[in-house]
């Protein structure tokens, strides 16, 4: 019997589901081992009971908290797809003021199909299994945690940070570039991909189990920044996480 | 320990004499050009604006003369992601074994970095030989190159800034040109076929020993790496490290001896196949040292950071001989929380209590000790009790030199029991000069004491036990600071057993004390003395008699013997034919301990230094040794 898996989505850019998508060869290899039951994408059928339900998205609309709960109910195995199930994500970037102002700000109108309460993960709403970190999601990654739950064993994410991707595939530390780089908190499993395309390190993967605070501080400030320059970099996919 | 395989490389491979030979750079391009057409040939290149070490595609390419902050050839050698094998999951798993390596040749190698092959070798050809690591190595060959030391460079200090063997060739920068030395006979023919006009051409004359100029030094000689950590497991240096460590694992990745490694099974997508590859690990990453249970066994990161500094200048050193630290700086330079092993080990060093070590010759110089009371035992033996400057810790079983200054120093075995305090007690048997000097000292008398050396009977792994301690005439020495040490704390042990035997009554030292243990109730203390006229009127006997109505249970007893050879020769096949375990009977083979530092070499075993090691050995430890006990 093949494992039924699904995949939902929320409030996002869809981005992660299209990491899925993309996958493509290795996707229709993968197709040989589960049966996909629901996924908007790609196919319009739905299913009643679901092994694995991957969900996308930050739950902000109405009627979001109940549709979670019935693809619980109807699951065995719940994982959050990407850093908006996950944390939120750049969803909740607005959470410092009310879902009102902030509409009024962005839109200028009160448009009545805009409604929307500040954005949360799924573990606000729902048990949340596992999860697939990353803005997007690293499609091995996803792969590899597909597996693991189809060997019923418990999927491993890295415990260290970027900074060992980094170091293995020997770029520059940003630092160097007076750049202010979340990698030696951020829990690694992405390649350090935004460090090779020339960019800096912003959490989407979220903080590693024991990130050091204090030495971390003290690195900052000898770059000559701020926590609080530090932590509207972590806000960025982060904002209803304990900062580092 | 040399493998056969690291033999092989060191002996066989060896050219009789390195040929030397000038090179131009048009020749160099030429050289790299045929090897490319046999070899992957791994060089120093740009690469999007930053040098690395990779695959060469065009001989063009190849950058010579590179900054030491180049990532080290280790990720060729042991690289990061090694498949061991791969296996299919058929009715019947099916294993296939990693295939050869490609022939590959490293050209450009810095001194350092051949260093840092020569300690992975000592590691993973040792015990199992890593046949992983050993197919590579075998099919790379390895090219040297000078280099220009940075400011985190600390080769100087660890003399790994020169190499004289450990590279196929090696390429010396001189004006406009380089000289190059074959190092092995497999450098030596591809210099033939691939570079022949260099190889025929003049013969050079060879450059001395290259040495480099480092400003970053370790203030003290790196020998002392070892005995200094020794001291310094408890340092408050290791919670500052934990403080500042990000525990990103840089230091050992970017290492180039580092070779902690994990092993993981990778299925292919079809879920029908797969590999079990090992990954780089690191002892700096929160789960290394956790167990199934969750139990971390160096579960801080000060712990992680310390065991880092053990490993590279003591544990390995103690095993090969050599640091496993080269002075790269690799570990620093891209340290965010600059961590610099130079700073740590000075720093140490400087709140080290010995600073009288770093004078030349200071290990050899005596304490004064003062006589506290001397105690005649018998016509030719004295009992000094003896006052230290600081209190003093020892084995029962080890040694001090005594000092006469114009006679010189001998080794004499302390005779009293470890307690914490400044005062021991050394018996002298007057024979010689010095120890005739020696009996004429008097109460409150100075006299030089350098000490205590040696490792003796490991007292906390004896309790619970029955004690059967064996002594052969000034054997009994040795014993009685066991005796002491054991009747100090008699609750933790079993029945004791004292046998001891002289040649006759003379040749007992402390008769007054074998006196006293003879009629205490916390032993069984029984003599034998072989000259028949003897006036204690106990019978004239072997030793080997006593052992006649000797009761003992071999599963409880540990014996302890002491005394000549020939005793050892007797009495060992009746312990044994007891049923005593070899791990349980300790020898004491004291020979001429001249230095105490595991240096002069008078008192080695066949490879055993008995000052460092010994003189108190556990039978099962030196028997195979033939200068041990066999005549």
């Amino acid at each position: 019997m093949k494992m039924k898996v699904g995949l939902f989505d929320f409030a996002g850019c869809e981005g992660c589901q299209l990491t899925v998508m993309n996958l493509e060869d290795q996707l229709l290899q993968v197709l040989q081992h589960i049966e996909l039951v629901e996924f908007r994408e790609l196919m319009t059928e739905t299913a009643e009971q679901i092994d694995i339900a991957f969900v996308e998205g930050s739950i902000c609309r109405p009627g979001d908290r109940q549709r979670l709960k019935q693809i619980r109910q109807r699951s065995k195995v719940l994982v959050a797809l990407g850093s908006c199930a996950d944390n939120g994500g750049v969803n909740a970037l607005g959470s410092d003021r009310t879902p009102e102002v902030l509409r009024q700000q962005v839109y200028a109108n009160d448009l009545p199909h805009l409604y929307t309460e500040t954005p949360q993960p799924l573990s606000a709403v729902v048990k949340v299994d596992y999860r697939v970190p990353g803005c997007p999601i690293d499609g091995q990654e996803f792969l590899a945690i597909l597996q693991a739950l189809l060997l019923q064993q418990q999927p491993e994410l890295p415990a260290f940070a970027v900074c060992v991707e980094c170091k293995l595939a020997e770029y520059p530390c940003s630092f160097d570039y007076g750049q202010v780089c979340l990698g030696p908190v951020t829990r690694a499993g992405c390649r350090a991909i935004c460090i090779d395309g020339g960019g800096h390190c912003r959490g989407c993967r979220g903080l590693i189990d024991n990130p050091r605070t204090s030495p971390y501080h003290r690195i900052l400030e000898q770059h000559g920044l701020t926590v609080e320059e530090i932590l509207d970099q972590y806000r960025t996919f982060n904002v209803s996480e304990k900062a580092p | 320990m040399l493998s056969d395989f690291s033999l092989k490389f060191q002996a066989e491979e060896q050219p009789e004499r390195p040929l030397w030979r000038a090179i131009q750079s048009t020749e160099i391009l030429h050289f790299v050009r045929s090897l490319l057409l046999a070899y992957d040939v791994i060089g120093v290149q740009k690469k999007r604006g930053r040098l690395v070490l990779d695959s060469l595609q065009d001989a063009a390419d190849l950058v010579l003369e590179f900054p030491p902050a180049v990532h080290s050839p280790k990720k060729f050698l042991f690289p990061h992601w090694d498949q061991l094998f791969r296996f299919k999951l058929d009715e019947n798993i099916l294993l296939e074994a990693e295939t050869a390596a490609p022939p590959r040749i490293i050209f450009g190698m810095h001194p350092c970095d051949l260093h840092a092959v020569k300690i992975l070798d000592d590691c993973l050809f040792e015990g199992e030989t890593d046949s992983s690591y050993r197919a590579k190595r075998e099919a790379t060959l390895l090219i040297g190159v000078d280099c220009t030391p940075d400011e985190f460079c600390f080769c100087t200090s660890l003399g790994t800034d020169r190499i004289a063997e450990g590279f196929d060739l090696f390429l010396h920068k001189r004006d406009g040109h380089y000289l190059i030395q074959t190092g092995s006979e497999r450098g030596r023919k591809l210099l033939q076929d691939h570079a022949p006009e260099t190889y025929d051409g003049p013969e050079e004359s060879p450059l001395p020993l290259q040495v480099k100029q480092c400003d970053n030094k370790i203030k003290f000689p790196f020998e002392s790496l070892p005995n200094l950590l020794e001291d310094a497991y408890d340092d408050k240096i290791w919670q500052e490290l934990g403080h500042r460590c990000l525990g990103c694992g840089s230091c050992t990745l970017l290492c180039p001896t580092c070779y902690c490694f994990n092993v993981q099974d990778k299925l292919e997508i079809s879920m029908q196949e797969g590999q079990r590859i090992r990954t780089w690990d690191s002892c700096q990453f929160d789960q290394f040292a956790q167990v199934a249970n969750g139990n971390n066994f160096r579960s801080s990161q000060a712990d992680r950071q310390r065991h880092r500094f053990f490993r590279k200048y003591k544990y390995l050193w103690e095993k090969h001989q050599r640091t496993a630290c080269v002075g790269c700086g690799r570990c620093r330079r891209e340290c965010l929380s600059e961590i610099e092993p130079v700073t740590v080990l000075n720093q140490m060093f400087a709140d080290s209590p010995q600073p009288a070590e770093t004078r030349p010759g200071s290990e050899y110089q005596p304490q004064m000790a003062q006589i506290i009371d001397v105690e005649q035992l018998s016509e030719k033996d004295r009992l000094f009790r003896l006052r230290l400057p600081q209190s003093i810790d020892f084995t029962p079983g080890s040694f001090m030199q005594i000092s006469v200054f114009g006679l010189g120093e001998a080794p004499f075995s302390i005779a009293s029991a470890p307690d914490g305090g400044n005062e021991i007690e050394l018996m002298v048997r007057k024979a010689g000069t010095l120890t005739q000097a020696l009996h004429r000292s008097r109460k409150g008398d100075s006299i030089g004491l350098r000490g205590p050396f040696g490792s003796g009977y490991p007292l906390a792994s004896m309790h619970g036990k029955d004690l059967l301690l064996v002594a052969g005439g000034r054997g009994l020495l040795a014993i009685r600071s066991l005796l002491q040490a054991a009747l100090a704390d008699r609750h933790n042990f079993g029945r004791i057993t004292l046998l001891c035997g002289a040649r006759d009554i003379e040749a007992l030292v402390f008769p007054e004390d074998l006196l006293d243990w003879h009629r205490s109730e916390l032993l069984d203390c029984r003599i034998a003395v072989k000259d028949p006229d003897n006036s204690w009127g106990i019978p004239s006997l072997d030793i080997s008699y006593l052992f006649k109505d000797l009761d003992i249970d071999p599963q409880r007893t540990i014996a302890a013997v002491s005394g000549p050879p020939e005793m050892y020769r007797q009495v060992n096949p009746l312990l044994f034919r007891m049923g005593l375990a070899e791990e349980n009977l300790y020898l004491n083979l004291e020979r001429h301990m001249k230095c105490g530092l595991g240096k002069c070499g008078k008192c080695q075993i066949n490879n055993i230094y008995v000052c460092e090691c010994g003189p108190i050995f556990p039978y099962s430890a030196i028997k195979h040794l033939g200068e041990a006990i066999e005549r």
